[in-house]
């Protein structure tokens, strides 16, 4: 059984009150109209919000999103992965291989403290930044992530190569985990709609990738692929797709269903790739040539 | 059933076509009825001040009254901020103050700012509102004052004027996602049409980016108002300033994720006034440091 945060009563000059607000997936838009879907765009629980107060310094907003996996918890740590990355561990024997790896654990920038530990995301937000309130946000982290396991990042953000081709290199601030076409369209817009028929049963990851040539230009496409549950949901996710966004191109996919597929397509903002392997489909956007777009849905899995 | 309609995509924004995608397959006729912003160039008008706020963001009072009144009288051309609160509002008026609520909310220094001044001019206290809310907020008014804050959003691009009046629906879930664009049919609710007499944006503090809740990452001191009584014209601005800040935050265009729907869609479909640059006048008083308007 997984160990709860504990957090202390006071902390610097803050204290909190005895209970935390409790905001389950209804009270959610009643705490925070407008936002709650991105919660619930994940695998949600509840959200327990603890303010801490003091006489002489702004609050200091303490919330732990309890979500169904760490995988969930992870994903709205990817959302943004700027700022500081700060390490919680309380000694270094808690340090793990884990803490090495190329994702951070927690986030720290102007105020705000985001972490990611198991199935946890938390927000510790001072209103106010001053040295005493970071040291205090600080050690509000400590407290949350303390005794807690630190399993490894989603096995899907395996899918995204450090190299494309060798010369699309990953920028990694940009890549992002996700079950929801809302989240999918706040890291890289493809439709109002969902059309790739993303829901909770589904994992996606995306990212951009970037080259440099030699005047020193910066050319960027993006990489998406999406896990479905079984091959027919990505079937007919791939159909949706081809329908709404490739609709001037005749649909291949509903003649001789296969495991695989593969295509590239001219569109406004270069060449479109996709490949459907099993229950895996992947795409690739912006590609300068048809030769680099057929080259990179080759190299996927 | 969802593959019946035509899905707006990324591509229709590559093609320039948003517009008429809008207009013709996902919006529908209701609401779209509204009368056309009058002809000529929308000025929008914008006051800063980098003294505003302090250096731990705390607005100052005083300088923000300054800013308040400069605004109303650049804008209107009268004298006084008297003079300008009676050329934009009738004296019977029973006037509906709609600051943004949540997630940046308005400064209540601001909106405590324009009660203040109303009142100075003339307006009694017990007919000057808090029209932020359901429905009944603008029944009871004959005047409404938009206090938005300025702020990206993760639903609907940009989360300033066309957003303001989301509450008024009754139902704002319905205009969030794709019914992002269906904002602007709020204001020609027939107990909201004509009735906003100025849209005056708390452009203090604003946030460029990754809402929904706020990142003070991606907050600056801008310590700006900037008014307006065509709000898509306001909202334009907003916008601009907006893509200009994350342009400088990244070095390199970095545009909102969703696309903000809601302002070609103002225009072009609900008729509330105009998104073309070239037919906006935008006069600009005090700090011009990071203006930010290209």
């Amino acid at each position: 059984m997984e160990s709860k945060p504990l957090l202390p009563k006071t902390v610097g000059i803050w204290t909190r009150p005895n209970s935390p607000k409790l905001i389950d997936a209804i009270s959610i838009f009643d705490y925070m109209d407008g936002a709650g879907e991105l919660y619930l765009a994940y695998r949600f629980d509840h959200l327990e919000a603890i303010e801490y107060q003091a006489e002489t310094q702004k609050e200091i907003l303490v919330e732990l999103y309890f979500m169904k996996a760490s995988e969930d918890a992870f994903g709205l740590l990817s959302l943004d992965w700027g700022g500081e990355s700060v390490d919680l561990s309380q000694s270094s024997s808690e340090s793990t291989a884990h803490d090495k790896s190329l994702w951070p654990r927690a986030l720290y920038g102007e105020g705000l403290l985001r972490i990611w530990s198991d199935n946890v995301y938390a927000r510790v937000m001072a209103y106010q930044e001053t040295p005493e309130s970071k040291q205090a946000v600080l050690e509000l982290g400590r407290a949350i992530v303390k005794g807690r396991s630190k399993p490894p990042a989603p096995e899907m953000m395996k899918a995204l190569p450090n190299a494309l081709l060798q010369n699309w290199k990953v920028h990694r601030d940009r890549a992002g985990y996700f079950r929801s076409h809302l989240v999918l369209n706040s890291l890289y817009y493809l439709s109002h709609e969902n059309i790739l028929d993303l829901n909770h049963s589904t994992e996606a990851v995306t990212a951009s990738y970037e080259q440099q040539d030699p005047s020193g230009n910066h050319a960027r496409i993006q990489f998406l692929t999406v896990l479905y549950p079984n091959h027919e949901h990505a079937l007919k996710a791939l159909s949706h797709f081809h329908e709404s966004y490739l609709s001037d191109y005749p649909v291949p996919v509903d003649s001789k269903p296969s495991e695989d597929m593969e295509n590239t397509f001219p569109v406004e903002d270069g060449w479109l790739g996709y490949r459907l392997h099993k229950n895996r489909l992947s795409f690739v956007f912006e590609c300068p040539d048809q030769e680099s777009s057929k080259k990179i849905i080759n190299q996927m899995e | 059933m969802h593959h019946k309609r035509k899905a707006l995509t990324r591509r229709d924004f590559l093609r320039g076509t948003i517009g008429a995608t809008l207009g013709a397959s996902m919006l529908g006729p209701k609401f779209t009825m509204a009368r056309r912003a009058p002809a000529g160039a929308s000025q929008v008008t914008i006051v800063r001040d980098q003294k505003a706020m302090d250096a731990a963001n705390t607005v100052d009072p005083a300088v923000l009254k300054a800013m308040l009144d400069e605004t109303l009288i650049k804008y209107t051309g009268e004298k006084t901020a008297k003079d300008a609160w009676g050329r934009l509002l009738m004296p019977n008026d029973t006037i509906g103050l709609v600051p943004t609520p949540h997630l940046n909310p308005t400064h209540q220094e601001l909106v405590d700012a324009v009660k203040r001044s109303l009142m100075e001019a003339g307006f009694s206290e017990g007919k000057i509102l808090n029209a932020q809310g359901g429905p009944d907020k603008p029944k009871a008014c004959t005047a409404l004052i938009g206090l938005p804050g300025l702020k990206a959003h993760w639903l609907t691009g940009i989360g300033t004027v066309m957003k303001l009046y989301i509450m008024y629906s009754g139902a704002p879930r319905n205009y969030h996602d794709e019914n992002s664009a269906k904002l602007g049919e709020i204001w020609n609710y027939p107990f909201v049409t004509g009735k906003t007499k100025l849209v005056l944006v708390d452009a203090l503090h604003p946030l460029g980016d990754k809402g929904p809740q706020v990142n003070p990452r991606y907050k600056w001191a801008y310590n700006g108002l900037i008014a307006g009584t065509d709000p898509v014209a306001v909202e334009t601005v907003c916008l601009r300033i907006i893509m200009e800040k994350r342009k400088e935050m990244r070095g390199e265009p970095w545009p909102l994720s969703p696309p903000p729907l809601c302002v070609e869609a103002a225009d072009k479909v609900y008729r509330l006034g105009t998104s073309n640059w070239d037919d906006i006048k935008v006069e600009n008083y005090g700090w011009e440091e990071g203006l930010l308007l290209g």
